[in-house]
Parts: structure tokens; C-alpha cells; sequence
């Protein structure tokens, strides 16, 4: 073994990389393929309008991905996105036409999530009862008051006060939609946190190995709680960019987002055993599961065929996933 | 090796009771700076219980723990590494998915306001490691592609560098291939040479030979027997082991079975 290997060489080898790597690198390879296939089957596809239109409609998907990142990272699963999602929407367009003002009603929203993760985060981290039943407790609970509260109407959200809001969610800054400028900005933060920050480092840890992170003093229920607010707050935000982009607020909004959140960030290559994830990884996940979609709109196939298409795919990227990431580690170990 | 000439860590009459069952029934011991003591003992003789005690994982229901000479209580494993006593367990104390110089530093990461000193942590994990003699080729790789020794090497580095006073190991040869138990008895040694007292527990008792000073034998919650490792042997141990109520042959038999 390496055990009596010379010191560091400065280079790492290129297998390392690859072992390393392997997750986002077959995404990424697999991103660009159906990239090349929908470019060479309609001529549409790689116009700029179409990219940005794709990335625009991904724009509330990409936000709370980051948020589910996270706590997939930790080793838990939060199944009431869609639902935070549905309160929220319904919440704003509530609070707008109850006469708030748009920054206080935004607030508002962001709070009401970072509650409601902070809630189920609680349940799961002090009250030991494992993410799946909580968020699915959570599912049900939240989306239930979210048609409590409108009746099951969509309200919408026609005062002039709260243009702004609307802008957020369909404007264009420089030739680029705003919602997807934001999801960038939300992005880049989510992966830096995660790569670079003390907290990120214990979000890793305590996914990988909560015993051992307890034994050295990482604080493990406060992390595990918050990484829920994440999920919150993001999926609040996401929330949001739908009611500025629908111009109304509903209950049924984003209904199955929870598990195009989910495929996108398992796609990415985080574990669902946790310790592993990366933001990079469910940016290409989110963007492949996208480019599906749009490229067989485009290709006119049945639009029934896209939900098929797509699950298959995900299958068959997390098959070979771990085929190949199993061989290589494999080799490396024997 | 030159052991300190009072006791680090003295217990004395030291017992556990979990419910009707006395685990540990009045045990006395004495750690020495610079002194490796080997902790044998059959399954379920006490031996995991007392190490654990020593960690503050248990607190004990009676007898008295001193460290430098004055009674202690041990309240828990955050209040034992603060009296510098420190606890490598088998094979639970590392993230497969952080990086050599990130398990190094888990829990006591270098940062700047929040944000990561990677550079920093790399250098230290190497001088870290250097100090101890230990070579892994790469900082940044992570630690599920190490191999098993390597992993225990680490988990040794990381209590060592808290400079502890006692430092407790608890099976770290178990599950490893030859070249590696004896990478990891040599860094037993070194960690030893500077004066810590090392406490092995462990059921491979050819590790004793190479690393222990001296033998502490627990049988049904009792020292049964201490011995210096140039007053004993091999066949001795076992006997004390398997606690000397059975004829040899027997206990050779049993010996050969656990090693």
C-alpha cells in the first residue's frame, strides 16, 4: 500500500481526479450529449432565446435545489419543498391583496419558510424522527393550509404597488431574465458555503459521519435544523419567482417540484446516504432534467412521453453512476 | 522507554453498575507518562467499560479517578479532553467523505471568519503528521480512499496533536493487513516516546509484545493480574486471560482461535 510511498507528489494523478470526480464528471458528460442530440434533432434548440427561456423556467427549481443540496448532503431528504412552495406563493399574493407592501410581503414569505424549516428541522434533529416522515407530515400539512387559506382560488396579484415583485419574476436585466440571474447568485453563494465555509465543512461532516462529528464538538442538531431553514427559505424564494412570474398566487402551484428537486440533486451526484454533494453537480442534474424537457417539447414528441423520458434518464444516469463510480474506487482499493 | 515516576492517571476502587448487572466491581489501575499499558481481557470481562470510564463516556458509580495527583471528576467525553485525556475509537472516529487535512482538523477547523483556511490546514496536517512520522502521499485525498491502516494512522495523528496526557486506543489493529499493524504499532511507540501514557486495548495479544510495558488482565470486572512484559509470556497471558480456572490446553486452543 501507499503506506511507504515517497512524499506528496505536487500532481495528483489523473486516476485520483477521476475517482474524485467521477460523479460530476459522467454528469456533465451526460448533460452535454443530450445537449448534441436535441441541437441535431431541432434547429430551435440551441437558439439563445430557447437556452434562456429553459433557464428562466428553471429559475425557482435551480434556487431550491441548492437548499435540498444541503440537506441530501447531511443524509436527510425534504419531501415538503413543493408544498413550502404552494404556502408561500399563496401567502404572497394574500398579503399583497390584503394591501402589504411588496418588500414587506417578500419578507414576510422569506420568513414564513425559514419557520416552517425551522419547524420541521426541530422534529427531525432534537425530536429524532427521521426527515422522510417529517417532510411528509410536512407535504400534506403545508399545502393543506395553503388551500385553506385561498379556498383553492388562485388570487392574484393585480395591484400596481407590487410591480417590482412581478419583475422579479419575468423581468430582463442586459438581454438576461432576472430569476435566472438571481438563481445564479443563489448558486454561487450555495456552492461556496458548502466548498469553502467552517459550516459547509460540518454539513459534510455530519453527513458523512454523525457520530464521529458529535465526538469532536460539532454542534450536529443545529446544523441538521438548519439546513431544513435552507430548504425554507430557498423554497420560499422559489415561491416567490412563481408569483412574479404567474402574476398570481396558488395553491397548486408546483405540484410534484419536490421530486424534480430531488432527481436533480441525486442526478448531481449527491448521495442520499449524505456526506457527498456538491452544487456544481446539481446545477448540470437540474439543467440535464431541463434540457429533457424543452428538447423533446421541441422535437414534438408527446408531452406525455416527457415524464417517462425522464425518469428513465435518471435511472440511467445513477445506474451507470455508480457502475462506474464503483469500478474505480474498486480498482483503487484492490 | 523511561515511564514518568508518578502515575498520570490513577484509578482506584473504581466500579459500574448497569442495573442489576456490576460490570466493573472496585478496579484499581495506574497509568505512567511514557508507559504503554496493554488492557486484556475476555469479551464482556470489563475491559471496554473501564476504558470508557477513563474517557468520560461512562461515569462511574463509585471509586475515584486522580490525574496528576488530584481527584477528578469526569463528567463527560468534551470534560475528559479538556484534562487532555483523548480516545481513538475503532474506526469511528473519521468522514470517509473530508479530505486527510480536513478529518485532521474536524471539529477545530482553521478559518478566517467562517470561511476555510485550506492552505493553512494543509500545511499544519503535514507538519502534523511529519511530527508522528507518517506518510500519506496526498492531504487532499479523501480518507474513504485510504486504506485501513493509513485511516487509523490519522485518527492516532488527530488525538496526538491535542497533546494529550492519556491517550486510550481502543482495538486499532483489529481489521488490518500485517504491513499496516505494524505501521501503527511503530507510531504507538512514538506517540509513547513523548511521554504520553497509552492505554491499548486490544484481543491481539502479539500487539502486546511489540508496544505494551506493562499488562493489566480484567476477568468478570476485576483486575485480575498485572505484569510487567519482561516478567510474563505468552502462555501466562493466556491463562490470565481466559482466567486461569481452565487447563492449558484449552486456553492454548482458545488463543489460537483469537489471534
Amino acid at each position: 500500500m501507499s503506506h511507504h510511498a515517497p512524499p506528496a507528489a505536487p500532481s495528483r494523478s489523473w486516476h485520483d481526479f477521476l475517482i474524485e470526480h467521477a460523479q460530476v464528471l459522467s454528469i456533465t458528460l451526460f448533460f452535454i450529449l443530450c445537449c448534441v442530440l436535441f441541437s441535431i434533432l431541432s434547429p430551435f434548440f440551441l437558439m439563445p432565446d430557447n437556452l434562456l427561456n429553459v433557464l428562466r423556467q428553471m429559475a425557482p427549481l435551480l434556487v431550491t435545489a441548492v437548499g435540498m443540496t444541503f440537506v441530501i448532503t447531511t443524509g436527510g431528504i425534504d419531501l415538503s419543498v413543493g408544498s413550502i412552495v404552494a404556502l408561500t406563493n399563496a401567502v404572497c399574493a394574500l398579503a399583497l391583496q390584503a394591501g402589504l407592501p411588496w418588500p414587506i410581503a417578500t419578507l414576510l414569505v422569506l420568513l414564513l419558510g425559514g419557520i416552517v424549516g425551522l419547524a420541521q428541522g426541530w422534529f427531525v434533529s432534537y425530536q429524532k424522527i427521521p426527515s422522510f416522515i417529517v417532510t411528509l407530515a410536512g407535504l400534506s400539512i403545508l399545502r393543506g393550509i395553503a388551500l385553506l387559506l385561498t379556498r383553492g382560488y388562485s388570487i392574484p396579484i393585480d395591484e400596481p404597488s407590487a410591480a417590482p415583485l412581478l419583475t422579479l419574476g419575468r423581468g430582463w436585466i442586459l438581454g438576461f431574465p432576472i430569476p435566472a440571474l438571481l438563481a445564479i447568485v443563489i448558486l454561487a453563494a450555495g456552492a461556496f458555503v458548502l466548498r469553502e465555509t467552517r459550516y459547509g465543512r460540518y454539513v459534510t461532516a455530519v453527513g458523512a459521519n454523525a457520530e464521529a462529528a458529535r465526538r469532536v464538538g460539532i454542534p450536529s442538531a443545529r446544523i441538521l435544523t438548519s439546513v431544513f431553514v435552507l430548504t425554507g427559505v430557498t423554497s420560499a424564494l422559489a415561491g416567490l419567482l412563481i408569483a412574479g412570474r404567474l402574476g398570481s398566487g396558488s395553491s397548486n402551484t408546483a405540484e410534484g417540484f419536490e421530486l424534480d428537486v430531488i432527481a436533480a440533486v441525486v442526478l448531481g451526484g449527491t448521495s442520499l446516504l449524505g456526506g457527498t454533494g456538491t452544487i456544481l453537480g446539481t446545477v448540470l442534474g437540474a439543467l440535464t432534467i431541463g434540457v429533457i424537457g424543452n428538447g423533446l417539447i421541441l422535437v414534438h414528441t408527446s408531452p406525455f412521453l416527457v415524464q417517462i423520458v425522464t425518469g428513465a434518464i435518471i435511472l440511467l444516469a445513477i445506474w451507470l453512476n455508480t457502475r462506474i463510480f464503483g469500478r474505480l474506487s474498486a480498482g483503487r482499493k484492490g | 522507554m523511561s515511564r514518568s515516576a508518578e502515575p498520570l492517571m490513577s484509578l482506584s476502587g473504581i466500579r459500574k453498575v448497569f442495573g442489576s448487572n456490576t460490570v466493573l466491581k472496585g478496579v484499581d489501575l495506574d497509568l505512567y507518562g511514557g508507559e504503554c499499558l496493554g488492557l486484556v481481557g475476555d469479551n464482556a470481562a470489563g475491559k471496554s467499560t473501564l476504558s470508557k470510564v477513563m474517557s468520560g463516556a461512562y461515569i462511574p458509580d463509585g471509586g475515584e479517578i486522580r490525574l496528576g495527583g488530584e481527584v477528578v471528576h469526569i463528567a463527560g467525553p468534551s470534560e475528559a479532553r479538556r484534562h487532555r485525556i483523548e480516545m481513538v475509537y475503532q474506526d469511528l472516529s473519521l468522514c470517509d467523505t473530508i479530505d486527510v487535512a480536513g478529518n485532521l482538523f474536524l471539529g477545530r477547523e482553521l478559518s478566517r471568519s467562517g470561511v476555510l483556511n485550506k492552505a493553512e490546514m494543509l500545511r499544519k496536517g503535514r507538519e502534523m503528521l511529519d511530527a508522528l512520522d507518517i506518510r500519506i502521499p496526498d492531504m487532499r485525498a479523501k480518507v474513504a480512499m485510504l486504506s485501513g491502516g493509513q485511516r487509523q494512522s490519522i485518527a492516532i495523528a488527530r488525538a496526538a496533536s491535542f497533546a494529550p496526557r492519556v491517550l486510550l486506543l481502543d482495538e486499532p489493529t483489529s481489521a488490518l493487513a500485517v504491513a499496516e499493524v505494524e505501521a501503527v504499532l511503530a507510531l504507538i511507540n512514538r506517540v509513547k516516546a513523548q511521554g504520553v501514557a497509552v492505554v491499548l486495548v486490544t484481543h491481539r495479544l502479539q500487539d502486546l509484545f511489540r508496544v505494551c510495558d506493562r499488562i493489566a488482565f480484567m476477568y468478570e470486572g476485576n483486575k485480575v493480574a498485572e505484569r510487567r512484559m519482561e516478567d510474563t509470556n505468552l502462555d501466562e497471558i493466556v491463562r490470565l486471560i481466559v482466567g486461569g480456572n481452565r487447563d492449558e490446553a484449552t486456553a492454548l486452543d482458545q488463543a489460537g482461535a483469537r489471534s
